[in-house]
């Protein structure tokens, strides 16, 4: 890893020699910038998005997310560069003229329309036959799991069904794209994990290509082919779910997916780092000697042994049961170690810690300050 | 229990208390009597008198003219309006809402002084004025209407109908529109509401012959309450209430409903429908009635020659301005006007171009005294050959060189009395206001100058006097007065006198005359200290655009026919001699009243005309005025 590399990650798009070479860019960002009262939400943002993919935007609220969506949407316009759908420059293009539909965050059915007249707003516009129309709603209904639901008012509809309806009427036009903004934020868990695996059914089914913007990390890793984690208007990581979560390219991204152990740490030299006072052997190189540099460690790779046997030692300080396994805080030299394990040990054990060389990642401190890991509030 | 039964009797005392006045307007609208004190029996007579006047019914149509077309403009800019701000940040949507609502808090009177004064740089004050003034104020209501609609709207439904390929005014109708209709609806439900009820803002904004149903009324009710104002306010009133009903009725887009609970859903939907049908009702028949009535007044057409006379109230008979237009082909525009300092004061704006006037002696005196008249060319009238000399003479007071006016009417101040109760002896003296034989039994005259009038001449000076001490002296006499008397009236003299609610009155001739005719118990007589003759009389101002159609009028208004109808209709003193010469002989004989409709030389003798005071001798009046009312 080079130094170098942080400011190609945030500033231009030099990680597209990462992605897998698949299909052609149906959707291109370049050079995009936006600020709303002087703010800037996005700087020269650059992001290709490819045929068939399941894109997800993740990030914390405010990151630029929804707004990326929304100049893709045609609902807001970039102060500066240019959209390519299709190769075509869309940037002026008004919404109603693009060729993707979008699923919106907040319950968006029209309210004095029956299920079937909202299924088929779209399609009276682009003046289809009745017959057609008809044959569209039974099929997007039945694609949906909403059949015989047609003369139902929209009032009468729970907020997982309204959001399906909302799916049903997005895709009857058979848009090439398929914006969803936030579009489960508003369900339960359990009717938010239903909806998940019938978006995945439906990716396949149709085979038309998703841009998904969300704040939850698990969801992302669940549904994406691929993930742009962002923060403050730059993105900070693009890759499949297991790159993401394997290795994360800053603290930041570590931090936001999923829970962490994140230190402050020194490369003494080539595979060997000093934290918290300990020497610890890693497989990291590259970063020349005594580099500043932070560590991550993810819970489930920390092993708690018996005391002296340990790379370093502390107490147990609390213990959760999380079904699969238990989640310990550890007191050891002066910092709150997470670990996840499926062994059980009492409160207040003294326990020995090891971890292996494979699992500690290290990265790069950021330069500036904007370019800090900010607190995430979820 | 108790407890009960005292809140109940606080609300019914609150809602009396707020009703009871409208309550006692309706039931007068159903009084077979004129006097506001006594039950005469159920009639709707002033109804059917109400639908006769023409005056009535062309405020009525022009109320409805403005009312519905500023309600449809101010709803459609209104609507906009708010579309606009709903869509601004919420720093500059406080902004502009905050100025929006302005004209809300502001004094109607204000907005009403300063739309004139704007309206006055740039056009003539008229019809279209009170149109623009009125979709002005209408604009905020609508706004606050329709406002609260688009911010319970969700916002992604507009963005979704796009996203699906709908053009912005497409998704707005078919989308936006459902959901703010309500709201756009009742707004409009409320600028016709506040249209029809409006009067500061109409008043100020008006221009000559343009009456809504609120200006007349103001002018009719200064001129003397006639029963059937009672019939036109009640049914202004019933009008209102129902708008507002129908406002409220307007329903709230289809009530979420389970549905399972079918019957409930097709309950709802049926009562939403009836709401509906109910309101869309009467909204139209508004709308139809209105274009009956726009239809049945189209007027005013172009080319035609016109003239804008300018006339006390009850002071010209309308069907003799109608013959004229029929024999002249001249349209009048024809305004009225009760109290003359306000019209000097109108006038002086120039706020409206009048081609003739009509006005009292000391008013002439005053324009006279500032150039603001044309001089007259006699020779271009040629009935008025038929004017008493002597009260061409007598105009020479205010009218020195007799070069400006045309006098009308004339009368005397004097006792109006009801002769079952009061010796005619008595009222020989002005002596008989003052010795308290009719104590609380008597009116007087709410007006500065007719109450000092009888005092001045019991002391033997002129009622045109500027001496503090002697005025001192007269008020004296009026404040010892003051106890005795039942009440200082403006213009409901004649009604309560016919009614024989008060013995004697103080009263002018032509009022009298009135009264007399109402109830022959009736007498009228001016003291033998003298009293006031007055002459009112037509004069030309500098605005006047078609001088010759003016003499036109004039000539017509001097001929021997139209005098004797304005006679009949007034019952003051014309100066067309033939007037007096082909009265009724029944008229005549009746000495009374005939003193009343035709002062004998002596009152004339005996009385003085009002000269004009300087400013400095106006607030010491007024000063005095004020001393007697706050006895």
């Amino acid at each position: 890893m080079k130094k170098a590399h942080f400011n190609g990650l945030k500033r231009k798009t030099n990680e597209k020699g990462s992605y897998k070479k698949m299909k052609k860019n149906l959707i291109e960002f370049i050079d995009i910038s936006k600020s709303y009262n002087g703010s800037l939400v996005l700087d020269e943002f650059n992001l290709y998005v490819r045929e068939n993919e399941f894109v997800t935007l993740l990030g914390p609220s405010g990151c630029g997310k929804t707004t990326t969506l929304r100049l893709l949407g045609g609902f807001e316009k970039p102060d500066s560069g240019k959209i390519l759908f299709d190769s075509k420059d869309i940037t002026n293009l008004p919404a109603n003229e693009r060729k993707l539909n979008t699923v919106f965050q907040k319950y968006s059915l029209f309210p004095h329309m029956t299920i079937a007249e909202n299924i088929a707003f779209g399609l009276k516009i682009s003046k289809k036959s009745k017959a057609y129309i008809d044959d569209k709603i039974k099929y997007a209904l039945k694609l949906v799991n909403l059949e015989g639901f047609e003369n139902r008012s929209v009032d009468s509809l729970s907020g997982g069904q309204q959001q399906r309806i909302a799916i049903a009427r997005a895709i009857v036009n058979e848009p090439k794209v398929l914006l969803l903004d936030e579009p489960l934020g508003a369900l339960d868990l359990k009717l938010r994990q239903n909806m998940q695996y019938e978006l995945m059914r439906l990716k396949e089914e149709l085979g038309i290509t998703f841009v998904y913007v969300t704040h939850d990390q698990e969801e992302a890793l669940t549904m994406s082919d691929t993930i742009v984690v962002m923060n403050q208007g730059y993105i900070q990581q693009i890759g499949t779910p297991e790159d993401i979560y394997n290795e994360p390219k800053n603290a930041f991204v570590a931090d936001f997916i999923g829970h962490s152990n994140i230190l402050d740490g020194i490369m003494i030299e080539d595979r060997l780092v000093e934290i918290l006072g300990v020497k610890m052997p890693c497989v990291d190189e590259g970063f020349g000697q005594n580099c500043p540099v932070d560590v991550v460690i993810r819970p489930e790779d920390v092993k708690l042994v018996e005391p002296g046997e340990g790379q370093m030692e502390g107490d147990i300080t609390s213990i959760i049961f999380k079904g699969v396994h238990y989640e310990y805080d550890v007191m050891a030299n002066g910092y709150e170690w997470l670990v996840h394990t499926t062994k059980y040990v009492p409160v207040n054990t003294h326990v020995g810690i090891n971890v292996t060389p494979f699992n500690i990642q290290i990265m790069h401190k950021p330069e500036s300050s904007d370019e800090e890991v900010v607190e995430i509030d979820e | 229990m108790v407890k009960k039964h005292a809140s109940r009797l606080y609300l019914g005392l609150i809602f009396l208390f707020l009703y009871l006045p409208i309550i006692v307007l309706i039931v007068l609208s159903f009084n077979n009597s004129r006097s506001r004190v006594n039950w005469g029996g159920f009639t709707l007579e002033w109804y059917r008198k109400c639908f006769e006047s023409q005056s009535i019914m062309s405020a009525f149509a022009t109320t409805l003219q403005i009312t519905l077309l500023a309600a449809v403009i101010s709803t459609i800019i209104g609507t906009l309006a708010a579309i606009g701000i709903s869509a601004m940040k919420r720093k500059s949507q406080t902004f502009y809402l905050g100025a929006t609502n302005i004209p809300l808090l502001n004094a109607d009177i204000v907005t009403g002084i300063s739309m004139m004064l704007l309206f006055v740089k740039f056009m003539d004050l008229g019809f279209v004025t009170v149109l623009i003034a009125h979709i002005t104020f209408n604009i905020p209501y609508v706004i606050l209407n329709v406002l609260p609609k688009l911010k319970q709207t969700n916002p992604y439904t507009y963005e979704a109908a796009l996203d699906l390929g709908a053009s912005p005014l497409y998704a707005f109708f078919k989308v936006t529109w459902p959901e703010i209709s309500s709201g756009v609806f009742s707004g409009f439900l409320m600028a016709v509401t506040m249209s029809l009820d409006d009067f500061s803002i109409t008043y100020f904004t008006r221009g000559a012959g343009v009456n809504t149903l609120s200006t007349m009324l103001y002018a009719e009710l200064k001129k003397g309450v006639k029963p059937e104002l009672y019939a036109l306010s009640t049914i202004l009133f019933f009008t209102v209430l129902l708008l507002l009903i129908a406002a409220n009725l307007h329903p709230e887009k289809t009530i979420a409903v389970p549905v399972k609970d079918e019957k409930a859903a097709k309950k709802a939907h049926t009562t939403y429908l009836c709401r509906r049908v109910a309101s869309i009702s009467i909204v139209a028949i508004l709308l139809l009635g209105t274009t009956g009535v726009f239809l049945s007044s189209q007027h005013t057409k172009g080319g035609v020659r016109s003239i804008t006379v300018l006339n006390y109230g009850k002071y010209y008979d309308e069907d003799k301005l109608a013959q004229f237009t029929e024999e002249t082909g001249i349209l009048v525009n024809y305004e009225e006007y009760e109290d003359p300092e306000e019209m000097y004061t109108k006038y002086k704006t120039g706020a409206i171009d009048y081609d003739v006037i009509c006005t009292s002696d000391y008013i002439i005196e005053k324009l006279v005294s500032e150039d603001e008249l044309l001089p007259m060319d006699y020779a271009s009238i040629p009935n008025y050959a038929g004017i008493d000399p002597d009260i061409i003479d007598i105009s020479a007071s205010f009218d020195p060189d007799h070069c400006y006016t045309v006098p009308y009417f004339y009368g005397t101040l004097g006792i109006l009395y009801n002769t079952n109760l009061v010796d005619a002896a008595d009222v020989e003296s002005w002596d008989v206001l003052w010795n308290g034989k009719y104590a609380n039994d008597m009116i007087m005259i709410a007006s500065v100058r007719d109450c000092f009038t009888p005092a001045l001449r019991t002391l033997g000076y002129s009622i045109n006097e500027t001496d503090p001490e002697k005025l001192d002296e007269a008020l004296n006499i009026l404040l010892k007065q003051s106890p005795d008397v039942s009440a200082f009236f403006e213009s409901e003299t004649c009604d309560e006198m016919a009614a024989e609610n008060y013995a004697l009155a103080l009263c002018y001739s032509g009022e009298a005359a009135s009264a007399m005719d109402l109830n022959e118990n009736l007498a009228y007589s001016v003291p033998i200290e003298g009293s006031n003759f007055w002459i009112d009389s037509w004069f030309i101002p500098q605005t006047c655009q078609d001088i010759d159609a003016v003499y036109e009028f004039l000539n017509y208004t001097c001929r021997d026919d139209v005098a004797m109808a304005n006679f009949e209709y007034v019952y003051y003193a014309s100066p067309v001699i033939s007037v007096d010469e082909n009265m009724d002989e029944e008229l005549k004989e009746n000495e009374s009243l005939y003193r009343a409709v035709h002062p004998t030389e002596a009152d004339v003798a005996n009385c003085e005309v009002y000269r004009l005071l300087d400013d400095e001798m106006t607030e010491l009046y007024n000063d005095l005025w004020a001393r007697l009312k706050a006895n």
